[in-house]
């Protein structure tokens, strides 16, 4: 039998911690199994996986010893909103290795695919090394300085001729908070709406309907509160690939409560492989699905009439759309029995507080806001919100795509969702420190200035439509790529030609992306090497609005830089750097602070409650991580005893006010002072000659006890409390209030006083209202199902027709012209599109990771047994994909599986880099193409828009499929 | 004396590929070779299951029995390791071993097979614990370091355990307990002849 | 034991010759499998656990297989112990031989002349073929026993760098002993068919028990054809098994891997007694024979002694005395 070579500590450790711990006095003398056992670690990793609570046993952590220079960092994953701390050890700069961050209550040491590969993407030999650009057709390596010289002179240029409108930023929800903040306000300096980011293509519906229900557009509880559930139902959304760690939750629930988990999708996945009931529809029925099942909520009394009473408006308009949906017709549009629609009702009713989930199965349709809109009223008929382990758990897509969201990478927004009105304007001039004339002098005109921009699904369109069809100057003549992929969108064959149309392309990015490699152009692309946000400081909001500050690993690898330097760069170029980085300092390497950056959002966003979580306290929060439970998220010892983890916004007043943070939005069981609150009065007092507050439901302890208005300062004044206020913050509402100081609303209230003394006697400044389940103002108030404007089932659309074609966001939008046209004789099946779990987005940066791209080496279409038959298609076979408009067509491999339904297809989108059967491999820049190349579902997806938010139609299209 | 085992939960197993990663970051582990790997049975359909697998450092393991040059040996904590100085490439243990674990790289043409790699538990080589030799051949040796494998450490949904059998045995038990229902510890029979009612 | 799916193996080993590649196993999308375990490894009866992978091996799409367990067991127990006792047996049944019947002498002793009995061409397939034999036989013996014979002798760094070298020695000689064993094939084929004269050899046992006793044979006697068909058979089954496994899962699945294993190491095993016998008898088990292979001519005696018809069929030709 073999043993040990030698037992000598040995020379030339390959991983610095390994040599640290060979290094360490104490285990030279001590065999591993007599460490093994000193360490009590066998129990340690395990304990975390028995127990709820981490924090109970500790693996053993071997102390460095002196010799050793191996440092523990934390970071945030970049890839989900889950919010998964990565706990990195790096030695000389180099990023050696990952272990379990245990203490953290989200991730309680787990990964996914992704998370546990994040390594590679700061050692990633595909990135983007240096700034690049076309010429001739030929990549050639630049100097920072060239690229922001030649780029800002182009810039300045289009301005002259075309106006600021014609520069389109699209940003990222992989930008830091700061990060992303810095970018909005950019944009504002620059002086154009015309900035956007991913939240547009994954939740804006779900942003828009939510917010238009109840107040925020946010998830309202968090993947930790799931273990209180007792139901849990996910429809329209795959965690367990998309949100691999939020499982742990949602799984924790279903043993623990012996829950229900009920998936609504039209595809088996893996997370349906989990479920006790998997409820298969037909895509782009979502809305008969939750009528249906509403029917028999309503049919059986099973609503909570005393919740809908005192907390919703309009319920009883929509029991008459409901009751339409008789179990019948919801069969015959969906293909769900009505039997499963009767048990799934039922497991919902009697299985209270339940919890729904839902992603873009839900989101990306042309009734995407209708979708996420009734599945609000369903939560709120079943009294299911405001609840711990109830709530609309909606679990977002990139890692701050919440954070971004929340601080205006929007068009239709300032930051915090003031909006583009002129008090929203006038706001944010007062926190930026700047003239709101300078400002408006920055637009085009007032006008442009409180004009929403042309959504990130269209901005192409904005490049091809004719002027006069467009609302702005001219054309959009400039397109930034800021972190965003150009694959995530549908009519790629549009966009290619967008692209190419363009005066100048910048990307910005870690990687080259689909804008670098499939456009046709020979000049006036550039590539900008920005570094992933593990390579710089700063916070990112995850899912649950819980903020979290990452460290910087490792420093911005080859020439990469963090956004934040970038922005300022350019803010130098094009001559507003004075007043965009007032109260920002610069550090040394022109990097503007993050911290202040911070402070500076916290200064301004008093709306939603960014205000308290300034870098100290996020940065408590990193170090406390195991003083938190599991399941409340709250501190239970420690410093930060009673704050919420991560301050889950709203974090009301400033941060010397000590809110906890709120783990649970409108939750009326805790003191607002708590974490508690209130439906917010958004909408005003009333409808019609009904109220629009609550009655007769406040926050325990609130001395209004009823529903009542937002408040300012004349409220605050009536009321009696304006006494309260501080010296000092009396002055800054008289100030800000000019005239008419009475009209100062707790919003635009920099001091936070109007908040602080409601809080004092237990009430929310954002009134305390009813939820909407009629949303008047919404182009469908009540949802009404409309069949998608690409379908195959020609028999319904008479009865259930699309939108009638309308002008939105500066341009056309078409849905009833387009629906009219039969194809479905030649693209007879049903295309939908979802995530992989190995990849993220668009791909570039997952594709481009070895361990990553080895587990998924080929595009692929699932398609049924029944149909791979009747084609003749076998599994592993190339095939083509046709979509019915710009002769679009793709070739990849089929996967013959069962997960998808007879006569529907399912693609994955995170490919691109192949078109029409094309390789492109050659037209990345030469060491930057990612290692797995693919077709773009995209390429084949075809047109459809949500009629708020642009979102655009990717769950529901259709196809043909031939062999290849 | 603990003895090391792993066992994969399949009502909780996700698919989520984060172990298979998580050894490949660990290892630095070559591509084309799977030291742990994901299989979907029925997939797409109802009773879908899938299941981590790698070496599962068997009781009586089957490798060890019919490598022609007796290049494995079996640490005190019960754990399958191998030399790769000794072994020939041969590729016996892939047609014994249940679980497909042996992985060999590819040395010439026509699929000529290098030195078997496979899951070591995290638990390293023959050689001096944490050298770099030791890393480079085996990667790294988080049992010497006192800690546990980090496939395991890393699962998403922890349903993935590994362990001293008896601990990790009783967790998954309570949990078949607690939530009343458990499609068995895949392989666990298989690798483990005694102590395998799971 | 159950051999494995013996009609899919079968095919694979005659797929092998056209080289066909050997499509993928359908993966289980298809099949209903129970959810439970205990209670699908029941149904699959020992079959393996198949699923779905994302990566491009379909190897690892086999999430268990049972029958790893059987090759194993049928390769410790009864393979080798039927190699062993049966190269023990061949070397004991020929030490007895040599002690009871002695060398077989030239029964009218040495003509002191000679007769051409193989050319340059036929001595060098043979010699090609035998020293690839010896070769890949003694490795392919240390493969099997060296672990428990040689290993505790010299040492496992030792016996590595030993089997490490034969393995190769194993691969690339088998191209060389293929082309020998042909080259003979096609040289002797036509002398090696059996006809009626061999029925008196057999009857005769050969004349090797009994002194003076001579049956007529022609260039090849039954026993010599024997070992001619043995060869060529034997290698062709060691040639197929050998090239599967030398290019693993190329042709087949594990299922087929494990039988082409089987069915190389019997067959090699069996070869190896064979060419013990025939070694004896052309060596230090008969005089004169070596000569055969060793110049090439025989003692005119000795050749009319062994084969009496292709003495004459020479003659007739005026060919062959020296």
């Amino acid at each position: 039998m073999l043993i040990k070579k030698s037992s000598s500590a040995s020379a030339a450790p390959v991983k610095g911690k390994l040599s640290g711990i060979l290094a360490g006095a104490t285990l030279q003398t001590m065999d591993r199994r007599g460490f093994l056992k000193a360490s009590g670690l066998a129990a340690g990793g395990l304990a975390a996986v028995s127990a709820l609570t981490p924090a109970m046993v500790k693996p053993a952590k071997a102390a460095p010893s002196a010799g050793s220079n191996i440092v523990k960092r934390k970071n945030i994953c970049t890839h989900c909103s889950v919010g998964c701390t990565v706990t990195a050890e790096v030695e000389n700069g180099v990023w050696v290795g990952q272990e379990p961050s245990w203490d953290s209550p989200i991730n309680l040491g787990t990964h996914c695919a992704k998370g546990a590969s994040i390594r590679e993407l700061t050692h990633g030999d595909r990135r983007l090394k240096y700034p690049m650009k076309l010429v001739d057709g030929k990549w050639t390596r630049i100097t920072w300085d060239q690229a922001i010289d030649e780029i800002g002179n182009k810039l300045l240029e289009i301005r002259e001729k075309s106006g600021p409108e014609s520069v389109y930023w699209l940003g990222s929800a992989k930008f830091s908070n700061e990060g992303g903040y810095l970018f909005r306000k950019f944009a504002a300096f620059w002086g154009t709406n015309n900035i956007d980011h991913q939240a547009r293509i994954c939740h804006s519906t779900t942003v828009a309907g939510v917010a238009n229900t109840w107040g925020y557009g946010a998830m309202t509880n968090s993947y930790n509160d799931i273990h209180n559930s007792k139901c849990i139902v996910i429809m329209g959304g795959n965690p367990a690939e998309a949100h691999p760690v939020s499982l742990q939750h949602v799984l924790r629930g279903k043993e623990k409560n012996k829950a229900p988990l009920i998936v609504i999708d039209p595809r088996f996945t893996r997370t349906a492989a989990h479920a006790t009931e998997y409820v298969r529809i037909r895509p782009g029925t979502d809305i008969p699905v939750i009528w249906g099942l509403l029917w028999h909520i309503f049919e059986n009394g099973w609503e909570d009439k005393e919740y809908i009473r005192q907390r919703v408006y309009g319920m009883d308009d929509v029991r008459k759309e409901v009751a339409k949906w008789t179990p019948d017709e919801v069969e015959r549009v969906t293909g769900v029995p009505g039997e499963q629609m009767r048990r799934v009702a039922e497991t919902m009713a009697k299985n209270r507080p339940g919890t729904l989930i839902w992603c873009m199965g839900v989101t990306q349709h042309t009734v995407g806001t209708a979708n996420v809109r009734a599945l609000s009223i369903l939560q709120l008929a079943l009294g299911n919100i405001g609840v711990e382990g109830g709530g609309a758990n909606i679990f977002r897509g990139h890692c701050n795509v919440q954070g971004c969201t929340d601080l205006g990478l929007d068009v239709t927004t300032l930051p915090a969702y003031y909006g583009l009105t002129e008090g929203a304007w006038k706001h944010w001039c007062r926190v930026w420190d700047v003239d709101y004339n300078w400002m408006q002098s920055r637009f085009e005109s007032k006008k442009m200035m409180e004009t929403k921009g042309i959504p990130s699904t269209r901005w192409f369109d904005a490049v091809l439509v004719d002027k006069k069809d467009l609302e702005q100057k001219d054309n959009v003549k400039a397109m930034f790529f800021w972190g965003h992929g150009g694959n995530t969108v549908p009519r790629m064959p549009e966009m290619k030609t967008g692209m190419e149309k363009v005066e100048l392309l910048v990307v910005v990015d870690p990687h080259p992306t689909t804008a670098a490699a499939l456009p046709d152009r020979k000049n006036g692309t550039y590539l900008l090497p920005a570094c992933t946000q593990l390579e710089t400081r700063g916070s990112r909001t995850a899912s649950n609005r819980s903020l979290q500050w990452g460290e910087q690993i490792v420093k911005p690898i080859f020439e990469s830089k963090p956004d934040h330097w970038i922005l300022y760069q350019f803010a130098k170029k094009l001559g507003f750097e004075k007043e965009m980085f007032k109260n920002i300092k610069i550090d040394e390497g022109e990097e503007p602070n993050v911290e202040d950056i911070l402070r500076e959002i916290n200064l301004g966003t008093v709306s939603i409650g960014y205000s308290g979580q300034s870098p100290e306290r996020l940065k408590a929060h990193m170090a406390h991580q195991a003083d938190f439970d599991v399941v409340t998220l709250r501190a239970t010892k420690g410093p930060l005893k009673g704050e919420f983890y991560g301050l889950p916004w709203p974090c009301w007043g400033t941060p010397e006010m000590k809110h906890p943070g709120t783990h649970v939005l409108y939750n009326t069981n805790l003191p607002v002072k708590e974490g508690g609150g209130a439906f917010r009065a958004r909408f005003g007092v009333e409808k019609d000659g009904v109220s629009l507050l609550a009655e007769g439901s406040y926050p325990v302890g609130s001395e209004i006890q009823d529903g009542h208005p937002e408040f300012t300062y004349g409220l605050l004044k009536k009321m009696g409390w304006d006494k309260e206020l501080t010296e000092a913050e009396r002055a800054t509402i008289e100030k800000i209030g000019g005239n008419n100081p009475d009209a100062v609303s707790w919003a635009i209230d920099l001091s936070c006083g109007i908040i602080r003394v409601c809080m004092e006697h237990g009430v929310q400044a954002m009134g305390n209202a009813k939820a909407r389940a009629n949303a008047f103002g919404l182009p469908d108030p009540i949802p009404v199902h409309r069949e998608p404007i690409y379908t195959v089932r020609r028999d319904l659309v008479a009865k259930y027709p699309a939108m009638a074609d309308r002008r939105d966001y500066r341009l056309p939008h078409l849905g009833k012209s387009i629906q009219d046209k039969d194809l479905s004789k030649d693209f007879p099946m049903i295309l939908t599109s979802g995530r992989l779990v190995e990849y993220e987005g668009g791909g570039e940066e997952t594709r481009s990771n070895k361990w990553l791209a080895e587990l998924q080496q080929n595009m692929f279409v699932e398609i049924n047994p029944d149909d791979a038959a009747r084609l003749g298609i076998k599994e592993g076979q190339d095939v083509w994909v046709y979509g019915p408009e710009n002769n679009a067509k793709a070739k990849v491999k089929a996967l013959v599986t069962p997960r998808v339904a007879k006569g529907v297809a399912f693609m994955p989108f995170h490919f691109s880099g192949f078109w029409q059967g094309v390789d492109q491999r050659k037209n990345y820049p030469p060491g930057t193409d990612p290692i797995v190349l693919g077709e773009s579902v995209n390429g084949v997806t075809t047109y459809g828009y949500d009629p708020v938010t642009h979102m655009h139609e990717n769950k529901a299209t259709i196809c043909r499929i031939e062999a290849a | 004396m603990a003895r090391m085992k792993f066992l994969c939960d399949s009502e909780r197993c996700i698919e989520c590929n984060a172990c298979v990663t998580a050894c490949k970051n660990e290892h630095e582990v070559p591509w084309g070779i799977n030291r742990r790997r994901v299989v979907t049975l029925n997939d797409g359909a109802k009773g879908e299951r899938s299941i981590s697998m790698a070496c599962m450092h068997c009781e009586d393991a089957p490798c060890m029995a019919v490598c022609p040059v007796d290049c494995f040996y079996k640490t005190e904590e019960g754990v399958v390791l191998h030399s790769k100085d000794l072994c020939i490439g041969c590729g016996y243990c892939f047609y014994a071993c249940p679980f497909g674990a042996p992985q060999y790289p590819q040395v010439g043409n026509f699929g000529s097979r290098g030195k078997m790699d496979k899951c070591t538990f995290c638990a390293g080589g023959p050689e001096a614990d944490n050298t770099k030799e030791e890393y480079l051949k085996y990667g790294a040796n988080r049992l010497a370091e006192g800690k546990l494998p980090l496939c395991a450490e890393m699962c998403s949904t922890k349903a993935l355990l590994a362990g001293d059998g008896d601990v990790i045995a009783q967790i998954y038990k309570e949990r078949v307990t607690r939530r009343g229902y458990g499609s068995g510890a895949w392989g666990w029979a298989t690798a483990y002849k005694t102590g395998s009612s799971v | 034991m159950r051999l494995f799916h013996l009609k899919r193996t079968i095919w694979a080993v005659l797929a092998l010759g056209v080289m066909i590649a050997f499509a993928a196993p359908q993966p289980a999308a298809a099949q209903q499998v129970p959810a439970d375990e205990a209670a699908l490894l029941q149904q699959l009866k020992g079959g393996p656990v198949t699923g779905r992978v994302s990566i491009p091996d379909v190897k690892s799409s086999v999430l268990i297989q049972p029958q790893g367990r059987e090759w194993r067991e049928t390769l410790e127990g009864p393979v080798k112990s039927f190699g062993g006792w049966l190269l023990l047996v061949t070397v004991v049944v020929l030490a007895a031989f040599l002690a009871i019947r002695g060398r077989i002498k030239i029964d009218s002793g040495p003509a002191g002349r000679t007769i051409e009995r193989f050319n340059g061409t036929e001595r060098f397939a043979h010699w090609l073929t035998a020293i690839c034999f010896i070769v890949l036989g003694l490795s392919g013996l240390n493969l099997s026993f060296g672990r428990a014979v040689v290993l505790p002798i010299i040492g496992p760094e030792a016996f590595a760098s030993l089997t490490t070298f034969g393995k190769l020695a194993h691969n690339f000689l088998s191209f060389p002993f293929v082309l020998g064993v042909l080259l003979m094939a096609i040289l002797w084929i036509r002398h090696n068919l059996p006809n009626a004269i061999d029925i008196t050899w057999i009857k005769q046992g050969g004349g090797l028990l009994q002194k003076g006793v001579h049956p007529p044979a022609g260039k090849f006697n039954a026993g010599q054809k024997v070992i001619f068909w043995f060869v060529v058979i034997g290698a062709l089954t060691l040639a197929v098994s050998g090239y599967i496994l030398m290019f693993p899962f190329y042709v087949t699945d594990i299922a087929g891997m494990q039988l082409a294993q089987l069915v190389h190491a019997v067959a090699g095993v069996v070869m190896v007694a064979i060419i013990l016998a025939h070694i004896y008898i052309g060596s230090i088990g008969m005089e004169g024979a070596f000569d055969a292979m060793g110049s090439g001519k025989v003692d005119l005696n000795w050749a009319k002694e062994h084969h009496s018809l292709w003495v004459q069929e020479v003659r007739a030709r005026g060919a062959g005395d020296d």
